[in-house]
């Protein structure tokens, strides 16, 4: 296809722009995302099995629910259940603290049955692993907060403007050749040739993917703004949402039906639905909710993993719905796709598979976008590359590879120490700061190329110890380690074994680079001969 | 192709282009989602619409940034932009 060459001219210039300053945020932000598909995992894998209390047959959980509201004061205003789940005990509710905000210490109280049918309980601070990853997916490992707000999420949502700039800019620039050289990958017409390729592959095939990501990050970030837009702008007096009136029966705990009943209604209402989670809330006031997760494996949910109904606890009438498939319910199923295309929570666990990949994809793609602008500003023959190349070179490096780094020592370590301290979460915090702090730092006192060579083994090898642990703790139990106990958490170690090949790999590669490739680049390790006749034996 | 002459291609304009597009996209987005709102499906009332509705600024609005560039210079994309917004927003407070 044929694009006016001035045209052409400005849209480049915008891609490159874009990119480059927004694509080390958004490497963080896919890299943690696509961690985030597999939460549940990562949370039972950071955690020793013996937190988790034994799952109870569903008829039994009246038993459970009644023998823990005889006796806890906390349990009686809320507390949630879990069905099916391995992964989880059966009945969970906050000693301190609540499932709405994030904090490092929570005390959450386990609670289930033995074989006799007697009460078995015990309080811990969950590990916040998983939760914790899903920040560093939302705000980049940006703190701060602006208003009731996280400042990184106005950040990412800032980079996703400039990214959606950089999508539809990168297709307009690459209209002319793109029937062309679409499926090339060209390897012997130099690195750029071919990174340019592999970019390029990658950016069209993925398109659909990224446009949904990038649109849904910008709302996730700003739909305040927005609604305020519309409230202004648009509705005028009209209100923006039907408030409907509390139910004002004074209801008492006695009064909650039996968890049966209420899951005979749900089967009624949701007969293509598996309840995973119950959570009642309120229960002692007015603003009294239970709000199920319910989980269709051929279905689009609107959350991370299930569509949500809410009903009143007591009157067991439905309040809200992101499942309603009537007319009456269309604006909300509309609006769960949109949800559930950030989320991949469609396609069940093959979706969740493919999301993982498109998303390290994209990772690869913001990383190889930063390298290409470091080629292209490659000055031949010189001695030293341009200020801006190098300290480029660097961020690229030190921020994107430390973070994985930073983000794989954290889990290892916190692995290690969990018998050691009391609450692991400050030690995953600590060490990922840590460990990305001093990482940055030496990428750009030593340049890009030793930093690489640092960091990639570092990564390596720290996701290679990862199965090894669980091996160490199958042959010394007395360490206080575990080894995986489900095919999810299994699923975790080998992740990380794949990983680690794939990270010597790319230390193989960069080594390469940087002792035998032109010492004309930001990726060459000074060497102590003329840099003219050096050029000439490579090239 | 024949050769653009100098005063025919497109001026980059990167700050008022940006701008237009940014302040004047976003609200003319606002605007079209107003007549979406109002004379789409369901009317101002339907349930839940509103959340549909604030989905769609969005990708409108980043569409219209996005094509900004092509305005020839930025006076023209700030014109033609002040312009679609006025017409959107006359007809939106005049019928709604």
């Amino acid at each position: 296809m044929k694009v006016r060459s001035d045209v052409l001219r400005v849209y480049q210039s915008i891609h490159i722009w874009t990119g480059i300053i927004a694509g080390v945020v958004l490497f963080i932000g896919f890299y943690a995302g696509s961690l985030t598909m597999f939460k549940g995992a990562i949370d039972a894998w950071s955690m020793p099995p013996a937190l988790t209390l034994p799952q109870v047959p569903t008829e039994k959980l009246d038993d459970l629910v009644a023998q823990v509201l005889a006796q806890d004061d906390k349990a009686k205003i809320g507390f949630s259940l879990h069905l099916n789940d391995e992964h989880q005990s059966p009945m969970t509710w906050y000693q301190q603290g609540s499932e709405r905000e994030l904090s490092m210490s929570h005390q959450l109280w386990h609670a289930s049955l033995d074989e006799r049918g007697q009460l078995v309980t015990q309080l811990s601070t969950p590990s916040e692993l998983a939760e914790l990853i899903d920040q560093l997916h939302r705000t980049a490992g940006i703190a701060g907060e602006v208003g009731h707000d996280q400042a990184g999420v106005y950040v990412l949502g800032i980079a996703a403007v400039l990214y959606f700039l950089a999508l539809v800019s990168g297709v307009i620039f690459l209209l002319p050749t793109l029937t062309k050289s679409f499926f090339a990958l060209r390897k012997d017409k130099g690195e750029s040739r071919f990174w340019l390729d592999a970019h390029n592959l990658v950016g069209i095939t993925s398109l659909p993917f990224h446009l949904v990501i990038c649109v849904t990050v910008i709302v996730f970030a700003f739909h305040d703004q927005l609604y305020d837009g519309l409230k202004h702008m648009v509705y005028g007096e009209k209100p923006l949402f039907a408030q409907s009136a509390p139910d004002r029966t004074p209801y008492t705990l006695a009064d909650l039906p039996k968890i049966t009943t209420v899951l005979t209604k749900v089967q009624e209402l949701a007969p293509d639905y598996q309840v995973h989670e119950m959570t009642f809330m309120n229960l002692d006031n007015p603003r009294a909710t239970l709000r199920l997760g319910l989980y269709n494996p051929n279905g689009f949910m609107r959350g991370p993993v299930t569509d949500y109904l809410y009903l009143h606890p007591y009157s067991l009438k439905v309040s809200n719905s992101t499942i309603d498939q009537s007319d009456k319910g269309i604006w909300a199923r509309t609006v769960a796709v949109f949800f559930g295309l950030h989320f991949g929570s469609y396609g069940g666990d093959l979706g969740r598979w493919v999301y993982f990949f498109l998303g390290l994809s994209g990772a690869f793609l913001f990383y190889s976008g930063n390298l290409l602008w470091l080629e292209k500003r490659r000055k031949k023959l010189a001695t030293e590359q341009t200020r801006a190349c190098r300290l480029m070179a660097s961020a690229t490096v030190g921020i994107c590879l430390g973070s994985v780094a930073a983000l794989a020592v954290s889990m290892l370590l916190g692995k290690w120490l969990y018998v050691h301290v009391g609450n692991i979460n400050h030690v995953y915090l600590w060490l990922y700061y840590l460990v990305f702090g001093l990482l940055v730092a030496f990428a750009f006192w030593r340049g890009a190329a030793k930093a690489a060579l640092v960091i990639l083994p570092l990564c390596a090898l720290a996701t290679l110890a990862m199965p090894i642990t669980s091996l160490v703790a199958v042959i010394a139990p007395s360490l206080g380690l575990w080894a995986p106990y489900s095919a999810a958490t299994l699923g975790v170690d080998l992740a990380a074994l794949a990983f680690s090949g794939m990270f010597f790999y790319g230390y193989k590669l960069t080594r390469h680079r940087v002792f035998n490739g032109p010492q004309d680049s930001v990726w060459a390790i000074p060497a102590k001969v003329p840099v003219a006749e050096l050029t000439q034996q490579t090239s | 192709m024949a050769r653009l002459a100098e005063q025919d291609k497109l001026q980059p304009d990167w700050w008022t282009k940006s701008l237009a597009g940014l302040i004047l996209g976003f609200t003319l987005a606002l605007g079209l989602v107003g007549l979406f709102a109002w004379f789409g499906p369901g009317g101002i009332d339907a349930d839940t619409k509103v959340q549909f509705n604030m989905w769609l600024i969005t990708p409108i609005w980043l569409l219209i940034l996005s094509f900004s560039f092509m305005f020839k210079t930025g006076l023209r994309a700030i014109g033609y932009l002040s312009l679609f917004n006025v017409l959107t927003y006359i007809v939106l407070y005049t019928f709604r």
